[in-house]
């Protein structure tokens, strides 16, 4: 099953709604980042609300398209990461000091057009 | 044998009373007689009395009835429960003093009366530490339940902001309670920015900071930024020493200047009216 | 009182039924989402390595009552090369896949008790338990 990708203006919007084993973490790296390339997107909104854990694979999955999306010219914005998620993500060790999050979809939305600077 | 005892005991009572509160208070706590008035003290003092011939002669029901009325009592008036047992203690030895002082006992029997005795009073001191304890557990059960309550509220103060006060020690326990309020309310209130305000906690060594910078970082996770407001000079200088670094958080040393600093971070300001009366 | 359900982990979608079985056994004796996302957690990093590092092996979970207190124990075990350092692959930051090295430290921060057991060219068993406050 492929996450959808959408496009809204010169943003992307990936909702994950289910549960990510790791075929589909690698697969929606992938399709991003192709994605990325076709729209020339300058932002990207990540929501992963429905999301209830993190494991060390898919976190370095999520840090690494973060990377290459930066790499690539777009900025990634994580919204919606549960409190059991973070407090998890916590005391597993796994740092994402640098990546920029938002409480939801919206405000995220808001954080990337600030950031893009219009 | 017990009528024996009975009846005599019955019959002595007022010696036996007045005797028995002059040996008890001799080991009162000076303190602990002056918080009781002396009207209480006697009355205590000879209901216990009553209790005991009651334990002697065997009406159960209102004996048991009794007996928890009194311990309650007991426990209610803050009498070490050192102080009661020895005076139960007391008890024995001087109606066995009299019994012999009276000649009802003969020397030869004494040890077998010392004994019986003994063993009527030992339920009675066994309900009354029950008591005791019992009280204690659940003092101690309703305390943890209040200082759970009390151990990390989350204020939403302005649209936006929440503050966290902390007070007091901060375990694993208690830290693991704090991260999980904090976020959740982060999640619940909306917040943009957290203060989390350290002013009332006494400590910050390592341990402690280190589940500071956890909440923080998992704060910033959930979407919102986390400030660490309250150091005092002293807390200023333990952070330093101990090494440990903050320069990641914004800190200010009051919750004043925190909340000025959250306000202008989602821009806004506090502004004085003029010209209002 | 010990009921064992187990997963045998050969691919990678048994990774998925792994922590599907640990949330339920979770979910059910009565643990709290932040519980319920450690306990997950720490089930998806002990089932990867076996996948990554034995290639077969097997995943249990036990309902633990002792003394009245109830519990959950994850069992990892597998016959695989091993692991030759211990203390090492405790560290914070020690990778051999290109991870992110915080699996089994990792583990141990998430869970309660934790017990790792390993001789090379023989296999490892690794138990770690949560118990529920």
């Amino acid at each position: 099953m492929r996450i959808p990708i959408l496009k809204l203006k010169d943003c992307l919007l990936v909702s994950i709604q289910w549960e990510l084993d790791d075929q589909t973490a690698l697969q929606f790296q992938e399709d991003l980042l192709k994605k990325i390339h076709e729209t020339n997107a300058r932002g990207v909104v990540i929501d992963i609300t429905s999301i209830d854990f993190i494991d060390s694979f898919i976190a370095k999955v999520l840090g690494d398209v973060i990377n290459m999306s930066r790499l690539m010219g777009a900025k990634v914005v994580i919204t919606g990461i549960q409190p059991a998620v973070a407090i998890t993500l916590v005391e597993l060790g796994i740092r994402l000091d640098d990546v920029m999050t938002a409480l939801d979809l919206e405000k995220g939305l808001e954080k990337l057009q600030q950031e893009l600077g219009d | 044998m017990h009528n024996e005892v009975i009846a005599h005991i019955k019959s002595r009572k007022s010696e036996l009373i007045e005797k028995w509160i002059d040996r008890v208070k001799e080991d009162a706590d000076e303190r602990m007689v002056n918080v009781v008035s002396e009207q209480v003290f006697q009355g205590t003092s000879y209901e216990f009395f009553d209790l005991i011939l009651l334990s002697l002669s065997e009406k159960d029901h209102e004996y048991k009835n009794k007996l928890q009325m009194f311990s309650e009592k007991v426990v209610r008036l803050g009498w070490p429960i050192t102080f009661v047992v020895s005076g139960l203690r007391k008890f024995i030895h001087l109606v066995h003093d009299d019994l012999i002082e009276q000649g009802v006992v003969s020397k030869e029997r004494e040890g077998e009366y010392l004994e019986s005795l003994d063993e009527w009073l030992a339920p009675l001191s066994n309900e009354i530490i029950h008591t005791y304890a019992s009280t204690w557990e659940k003092t101690v059960s309703l305390q943890k339940i209040a200082l759970q309550e009390l151990s990390a509220p989350l204020i939403p103060v302005v649209e936006h902001i929440s503050i966290m006060p902390l007070v007091g020690t901060i375990d694993t326990e208690r830290a693991r309670l704090i991260m999980e309020n904090l976020l959740d309310g982060v999640v619940s209130h909306r917040a943009e920015v957290v203060l989390i305000d350290i002013t009332g906690v006494p400590v910050v060594d390592t341990m402690v900071a280190h589940h500071v910078i956890q909440a923080a970082e998992a704060v910033h996770l959930v979407g919102a930024r986390c400030m660490l407001v309250g150091i005092r000079p002293e807390i200023a200088q333990t952070i330093v020493n101990l090494g440990i670094d903050l320069n990641k958080f914004i800190t200010t040393s009051t919750l004043r200047k925190g909340m000025e600093k959250a306000l202008e971070m989602t821009n806004r300001k506090i502004v004085e009216l003029e010209g209002v009366n | 009182m010990e009921i064992q359900s187990c997963v045998t982990i050969l691919n990678e979608w048994d990774i998925v039924a792994a922590r599907q079985l640990g949330r339920n056994v979770a979910k059910e004796l009565g643990f709290g989402t932040v519980d319920q996302a450690r306990i997950t957690t720490a089930i998806s990093e002990l089932a990867r390595n076996i996948y990554l590092y034995a290639g077969q092996g097997q995943l249990c979970i036990d309902r633990l009552n002792e003394q009245g207190k109830t519990g959950l124990r994850i069992i990892a075990i597998d016959e695989g090369p091993g692991i030759p350092d211990i203390r090492k692959v405790m560290e914070d930051g020690f990778s051999t896949s290109g991870g992110l090295g915080a699996g089994l430290p990792g583990v141990r921060r998430l869970m309660d008790d934790f017990n790792i057991d390993s001789n090379p060219g023989e296999g490892t068993d690794i138990r770690a338990t949560k118990w529920l406050r």
